[in-house]
C-alpha cells in the first residue's frame, strides 16, 4: 500500500523521512532542551493545517501555552490568520489537572470528535508520563491512547525530552511508528545541531546523523550527502578533456584534465592554490562552463580585489551566471550545510566547473574525519557523475619539503594531485609538480610556477628533485 | 438525522440502527461519537458471535465489523449474515486497518472501508448503503 505522506514543512527534513511522515502514524520526536523540537513541530502544524482538517496542538506541563506561542511567534511560517482556524491550541494539562492521568484517552478521544484534527501534537507527551501512578498505569494509558490513534485518521506527535539512553526502556518508543532524534554536538566554540531517524516504520528513511540549524526562518534541515547509486562516471573521456586554464599545465597531463575529475592542489601558504583554482574556473566561464568558486578564507570583496588584479571581469560573468561565489565564514560554516548547497547547484546543472578553498577549513568545521571523508568522497561521485570538473586545494604547513600530501588519504579520492612549494634557494621560487594522474600520462618533473600580472603559468622544469609521497 | 423507513424493523425514535462490532472499548466510544452526531442509533458487539446473535435479535439496517474480532471474524460473520434468511438484508460494511477489499468483496460486503476513521468517508458510505436499504425495502412485495 503506497501511503500518503504529511510534509514536515522543511524539504531537507522531508528527504529524510523518504518523504514525509506516513499519514495515521504515532510518532515521538526527542531530545534535550533546547534542540529545537518544538519549532520542528510548529512548522509541520502550520504547513499541515487546513481549515477543513485542522492542526491541534496540545500543551501540558513543560511550557505554558502563552509562552509557546510568545516564542514561536517570531517565525515567518507562524501565520497568525491561521490560529483558532486552522491551528488550534488547547492546554490539556487543564484536564488532567481535573481527571487525573488516567483520563488522557478519553480527553484526547473528546478533541479528536470535536476538533476533526489531521495532526495532533502534545508537547510535551514525557511531561505528562510522569503523572503516572505507577509504570503499569503509564503503558496502560500509552497503550489506549496509541490504539485511539490509531483507529483515528490523524498523524500524532508525542514530543518529549527523552535522551537516547531510554530507547529501550520506554514503551513510547516501542508502539511509536517513528522516533526522530534531535541532537546538538558540540564543536569547538559552537554547538552543531544533528538529527537522526532512529526508527521508521513502513518506509525507507536516509540513514545518519544530518545537519539542521534554527535560523530566523525556522528549522533546516541538510541531508546526509550519499554517494550516487549509480556507477556512469567516467564516460569514455578520452575526447573529453578540459583546459585548466593555466598555461603549461595541460601538457603535463596529456592535454588538460578529463571533464568530470577531481583535482587536488596541494602547497603552502602563498604558493598560488588559490590562484590557479580561480584560473581555472575563469578560463572556463569565459567559455561558457558555468563556474563556482566554494571558499572559507577571503570573502567577496577579498576576492574581487585580487581577481580585478588580473583585469578579470567577474561582474559580468556573475549577471550571465557563469560565475558564482560561495562564501562561507571559517568560525560559522557547517560542512553539510556547505554540502547541501554544493549538491544543490550540481544536481540543477548550474555548474559545469568547482573549486572548493580549502578543504581543511571543511575538515576543521566536521566533527570527525570519517564524516569529513565520506562528503568529500560522495561529492567526487556526484561531481563525476554530473559531469562536473572540480579542483580542492588543501593547504600544508610546510614551505619548502613536505613528506605526504594531505595526511588524511583525501589524496586517494582524486584523480590529480598537484603538488606546490617553495624551494629553499633565496629567492623561493614557486613550483608545481604533478604527482598523481588517474587515467592519464604525466610529465613526473618538477616546473616552475611563474606568478604575474596575467595570472598563474607553468614554465621550465625546475632543477632539482625531493620525494614525496601521495 | 438519519430517519428510518416506517417499516424499518429495527429503529428507535426513528434512527436508523447501526450495529458496530468492534473490541475496542475506547474506539467504540469514538464510532459512538460520530455515528450518533450523524443520527444513526448505535449499538455493539465485541465479538463475532455475539455480533451474529446481536444481528438476529435487532435486525439492524447496517452492520460495521473489523476483520480482526474474536471468536468469529468479521469476513465469516458477514458470510454467516448473508447465508441466513433473517440477516442476509443487513447491509454489511466491513471496515478494517486489513487491505481486503477483493475477500470483503467475496464474503458478501457491501461496502468496503479501510481503517483509520476518516468521518466524512465514513458518513458517506453509510449514507449510501441506507438508501440502497431503502430501496430494498421499497422493492420488496
Amino acid at each position: 500500500m503506497n501511503r500518503k505522506r504529511l510534509s514536515t514543512g522543511t524539504e531537507g527534513l522531508d528527504q529524510v523521512l523518504g518523504g514525509g511522515y506516513l499519514e495515521n502514524s504515532l510518532n515521538v520526536i526527542m531530545g534535550a532542551p533546547g534542540t529545537g523540537k518544538t519549532i520542528l513541530a510548529e512548522q509541520l502544524v502550520f504547513a499541515q493545517a487546513t481549515r477543513e482538517r485542522p492542526a491541534l496542538y496540545l500543551t501540558t506541563y513543560s511550557e505554558p501555552l502563552e509562552k509557546l506561542i510568545l516564542n514561536t511567534q517570531a517565525y515567518p511560517f507562524f501565520d497568525v490568520s491561521k490560529i483558532g482556524v486552522e491551528v488550534l491550541y488547547e492546554d490539556l494539562a487543564v484536564g488532567i489537572r481535573e481527571k487525573g492521568y488516567s483520563a488522557l484517552p478519553d480527553l484526547i478521544m473528546g478533541f479528536l470528535s470535536q476538533r476533526h484534527p489531521r495532526v495532533l501534537v502534545i508537547d510535551s507527551y514525557k511531561a505528562l508520563c510522569e503523572l503516572a501512578e505507577s509504570p503499569e498505569e503509564s503503558r496502560t494509558v500509552l497503550f489506549e491512547l496509541a490504539t485511539l490513534l490509531a483507529s483515528y485518521d490523524c498523524a500524532a506527535f508525542l514530543i518529549g525530552e527523552y535522551s537516547s539512553g531510554t530507547l529501550t526502556e520506554l514503551p513510547a518508543f516501542a508502539i511509536a511508528d517513528s522516533i526522530l532524534s534531535l541532537q546538538k554536538h558540540a564543536s569547538g566554540g559552537n554547538d552543531q545541531r544533528f538529527l537522526c531517524v532512529e526508527k521508521l516504520r513502513g518506509s525507507d528513511s536516509l540513514p545518519g546523523l544530518h545537519a539542521f540549524s534554527i535560523t530566523s526562518n525556522g528549522l533546516e534541515v541538510f541531508p546526509r550527502l550519499l554517494s550516487p547509486q549509480s556507477f556512469t562516471p567516467y564516460k569514455d573521456t578520452s575526447v573529453e578533456r578540459i583546459t585548466s586554464g593555466v598555461d603549461g599545465l595541460d601538457s603535463l597531463i596529456e592535454t588538460g584534465f578529463w571533464q568530470g575529475s577531481t583535482t587536488l592542489v596541494a602547497g603552502p601558504t602563498g604558493s598560488g592554490k588559490s590562484m590557479l583554482s580561480l584560473q581555472f574556473l575563469h578560463k572556463g566561464a569565459q567559455s561558457g562552463e558555468p563556474a563556482l568558486y566554494v571558499g572559507f578564507q577571503e570573502n567577496p570583496v577579498q576576492l574581487s580585489r585580487i581577481t580585478k588584479g588580473f583585469g578579470w571581469e567577474l561582474e559580468k560573468l556573475k549577471e550571465k551566471d557563469l560565475f558564482e561565489i560561495m562564501y562561507r565564514s571559517p568560525v560559522e560554516m557547517q560542512l553539510d550545510e556547505v554540502a547541501t548547497r554544493i549538491f544543490e547547484r550540481v544536481k540543477q546543472g548550474k555548474v559545469k566547473r568547482i573549486v572548493i578553498d580549502a578543504l581543511g577549513d571543511l575538515r576543521r568545521r566536521s566533527t570527525d574525519f570519517n564524516r569529513f571523508s565520506d562528503y568529500i568522497y560522495s561529492l567526487t561521485q556526484w561531481f563525476a557523475l554530473k559531469q562536473v570538473t572540480c579542483v580542492m586545494t588543501y593547504e600544508v604547513k610546510d614551505l619548502f619539503e613536505f613528506h605526504s600530501v594531505t595526511g588524511e588519504e583525501i589524496s586517494n579520492m582524486a584523480d590529480n594531485v598537484l603538488l606546490l612549494r617553495f624551494t629553499p634557494e633565496a629567492e623561493m621560487a614557486r613550483t608545481l609538480r604533478v604527482v598523481k594522474t588517474r587515467g592519464s600520462a604525466h610529465d613526473q618533473r618538477e616546473h616552475v610556477l611563474k606568478l604575474s600580472r596575467k595570472g598563474v603559468a607553468v614554465g621550465e622544469p625546475w632543477k632539482g628533485s625531493y620525494q614525496i609521497r601521495s | 438525522m438519519v430517519p428510518a423507513p416506517a417499516s424499518y424493523p429495527a429503529s428507535s425514535e426513528n434512527h436508523v440502527l447501526a450495529l458496530v462490532v468492534e473490541r475496542n472499548p475506547i474506539v467504540q466510544r469514538l464510532e459512538k461519537y460520530f455515528l450518533e452526531q450523524a443520527g444513526y442509533q448505535v449499538e455493539f458487539a465485541t465479538d463475532g458471535v455475539s455480533a451474529l446473535a446481536r444481528a438476529k435479535d435487532l435486525r439492524p439496517a447496517i452492520l460495521v465489523t473489523e476483520i480482526l474480532v474474536p471468536r468469529i471474524d468479521g469476513l465469516t460473520l458477514c458470510r454467516q449474515l448473508k447465508s441466513q434468511t433473517e440477516t442476509k438484508d443487513i447491509l454489511v460494511l466491513v471496515f478494517t486497518h486489513l487491505e481486503a477489499e477483493e475477500r470483503a468483496r467475496e464474503a458478501g460486503a457491501d461496502a468496503f472501508l479501510q481503517k483509520p476513521l476518516g468521518e466524512t468517508r465514513m458518513l458517506k458510505t453509510l449514507e449510501a448503503l441506507v438508501r440502497r436499504h431503502q430501496e430494498l425495502l421499497r422493492e420488496k412485495p
